[in-house]
């Protein structure tokens, strides 16, 4: 329609206003429901986790999964949703947890409250911190606030061992959470009571990190990694948009930290050291910065890597590793970027198309890739075992490393299998473009 | 004598030797609306952007309604009533086109730095937002990233965003810049129909294609690089 037509005293507004803030109204009530639904879903899936998964183990595999969730969302609220790339972001969430440490051996008033309100404290702490060295350096995002975390991260790490008192130096510092006041008479002795004060509060942290996405001062974060300039003469200021950001960010760190010190009840330098703040990055990435339940999704995966795969192999590093460099290379978007690229298919209705291409071409590609595994770690059992000790297990079978046949039949199933899953892509790349157009002969 | 929206006094900039602006004198009236002529390299943008304080001036004074925006942050200077849009078209590509209008109104409409509110509970945040997007007939492109848009219509969006907040001083950097005949004539009209009433000051490297009413005047003329007021 051409509102140029119009007579002058005719606002077009005034024709438009009705329609369009009933659509809103109606997007806004569906909207409501719809953002709804995947908090219950993960309320009731968090509660019932332990009655599925009900050893000790899986219960503290599932924790130190919570643990990075959050601290992968807060993470996020700076590289995905600000723009901004930290390489020493462990600090606020190492900081955050030696506080709640201390705070843990302050028995006179660790036993005023009960254990559920110490991740307040450790958010705080990490707020704290982040106040201070937000103030210099969210003036500029870039190489330049990069560098600044990284030196800050670096400085603060080094502090562990200097400043004694409050790092604890080498062997960190360690407390006790059953001193706290009774919550409803529970001391959290049981690793099944920390896991719901752990789930709890990861639950309450990604909400608040959702809905502080929503407020004004998260979208102009948006706005500001797209285009600082842009966002100023909008009347924000980049450096305070930023600033807001990295503060928040560092309560929740700090947040993940205090759920660190209440489930190990101990804190070293490794919870500040350059390492976890890579970690936490290659976390994150992997999920996929560009949604926000991208960082949840990469701290399940990697905790999963990191503790499952771990007692399967010494080598989960270096999977790890490699599917970090995959995701970059790759997939930019991460896990959460693969999962929505099927949105438009799924809208079409045109995804069960999809199934069977995949199927053909995956499951070789799957089989080839485990055969690639199988051989690095044979090359690794005969490099790195102990002399004479040539019998290896691998996939459930024990064999000789030194032996032909099994290098033979790795290479063989290797070659067969990704040979298969390349004479199957063309097929899955047509049945890709075909499920992504609307229309056709479907 | 009322004051004028923007004033211009010995204005000078120079980079190293090189003299770009020497000397500017120049009043406009609040509501009119002047284009600034001239060729490449006459020193129109920087003018522009010694207005809007990309720059600071080598000598002289801007004022806005009066008041000297010497010293201020670009943001302040929004706040104070002046919006511009680029010759580089400058949006936030990666969010949808209702949102980067969204943004451009959250700072008029009081919301400041708040982590209170939730943007999509607002009605006045909404309704102002479609309404500036029926106005750029941007309405049906609403929720597509504002990066795919084609040319003219990221170019119609940057006005969108540039007039959103209200400001009554606008400032548009080339808007016409690399568009065909169509487009020119869909952005020139879309121009005279938002700054109706607002001042608007823009800046343009010809206006033959330019539907040049009454309204319209080359304001400047550059001269052995001198600008006069004509």
């Amino acid at each position: 329609m051409s509102n140029t037509e119009l007579p002058k005293g005719a606002r077009p507004e005034e024709q438009i206003t009705t329609d369009p803030s009933r659509a809103a109204q109606r997007m806004r009530a569906g909207s409501m429901t719809l953002t709804m639904l995947p908090w219950i879903v993960a309320a009731i899936l968090l509660a019932m986790l332990p009655y599925i998964f009900t050893s000790n183990s899986a219960l503290t595999i599932m924790n130190q999964m919570w643990i990075t969730v959050v601290f992968a969302l807060a993470y996020n609220m700076l590289l995905g949703q600000g723009g901004m790339l930290s390489f020493g972001h462990a600090v606020y969430a190492g900081v955050g947890g030696f506080a709640c440490m201390h705070i843990m051996n302050m028995s006179d008033f660790f036993a005023s409250f009960p254990l559920p309100v110490l991740p307040v404290f450790g958010g705080l702490f990490g707020m704290g911190l982040a106040l201070i060295v937000g103030s210099f350096s969210t003036r500029n995002a870039g190489t330049v606030f990069a560098m600044i975390s990284l030196g800050v991260g670096e400085l603060i790490a080094a502090c562990s061992v200097i400043i004694v008192a409050f790092f604890g130096g080498e062997e960190g510092i360690s407390g006790d959470r059953t001193y706290a006041m009774p919550f409803f008479g529970n001391e959290f002795l049981q690793q099944i009571n920390v896991y719901y004060l752990t789930a709890f509060w990861m639950l309450l942290s990604a909400g608040l990190m959702y809905l502080w996405s929503r407020t004004p001062v998260g979208r102009m974060a948006n706005a500001v990694r797209d285009n600082p300039e842009r966002a100023e003469f909008l009347g924000y200021s980049a450096r305070w948009v930023r600033f807001f950001s990295f503060v928040a960010s560092g309560f929740f760190a700090g947040v993940s930290g205090a759920l660190f010190a209440i489930n190990y009840e101990i804190l070293t330098e490794e919870n500040l050291n350059t390492a976890s703040s890579g970690v936490i990055l290659l976390v994150t990435f992997l999920g996929g910065v560009g949604f926000f339940f991208g960082p949840i999704i990469g701290a399940i995966v990697f905790t999963l890597v990191q503790t499952v795969l771990s007692l399967q192999t010494e080598l989960w590093a270096f999977y790890a590793g490699t599917l970090f460099v995959l995701t970059v290379m790759f997939f930019p978007g991460g896990l959460a970027g693969l999962l929505m690229m099927h949105v438009p298919a799924f809208r079409l209705g045109k995804a069960g198309g999809l199934i069977v291409p995949y199927l053909k071409t995956l499951l070789p590609g799957a089989i080839g890739v485990l055969a690639v595994c199988g051989l690095v770690e044979m090359v690794f059992h005969v490099r790195h075992a102990s002399t004479g000790d040539h019998e290896m297990t691998l996939f459930w079978t024990t064999f000789d490393s030194h032996a032909i046949l099994p290098w033979v039949i790795f290479i063989g199933v290797a070659v067969i299998g990704l040979g298969i899953a390349r004479t199957t892509a063309p097929a899955l790349r047509d049945a890709w473009n075909e499920a992504n157009t609307a229309g056709g002969s479907a | 004598m009322s004051v004028p929206a923007l004033e211009l006094i010995g204005l000078k900039k120079s980079f190293g030797k090189a003299e770009i602006i020497r000397g500017i004198d120049l009043s406009i009236g609040k509501a009119e609306r002047h284009a600034i002529i001239g060729p490449n390299g006459a020193g129109k943008s920087t003018l522009f952007n010694l207005i809007t304080a990309r720059f600071p001036p080598t000598a002289g004074t801007v004022k806005l309604h009066g008041e000297d925006l010497a010293g201020l942050q670009p943001f302040q200077i929004n706040r104070k009533g002046l919006s511009r849009s680029f010759q580089i078209t400058n949006i936030f590509p990666a969010m949808t086109v209702f949102e980067n209008v969204r943004c451009a109104l959250l700072w008029a409409q009081g919301y400041k730095y708040s982590f209170w509110n939730l943007v999509n509970r607002s009605r006045d945040l909404t309704e102002g937002a479609e309404k500036i997007l029926d106005q750029i007939n941007l309405l049906e492109r609403r929720d597509l990233p504002a990066g795919t848009l084609s040319y003219a219509e990221q170019r119609a969006l940057e006005i969108g965003i540039t007039i959103a907040g209200g400001a009554d001083v606008i400032m548009l950097d080339e808007p016409t810049a690399g568009m065909s005949h169509s487009e020119t004539d869909y952005i020139t009209d879309l121009i005279m129909k938002v700054t109706e009433g607002k001042t608007l000051v823009m800046v343009e490297h010809d206006m033959g294609l330019w539907p040049c009413g009454p309204d319209f005047r080359p304001g400047l003329r550059r001269d052995h690089r001198h600008w006069r007021a004509r």
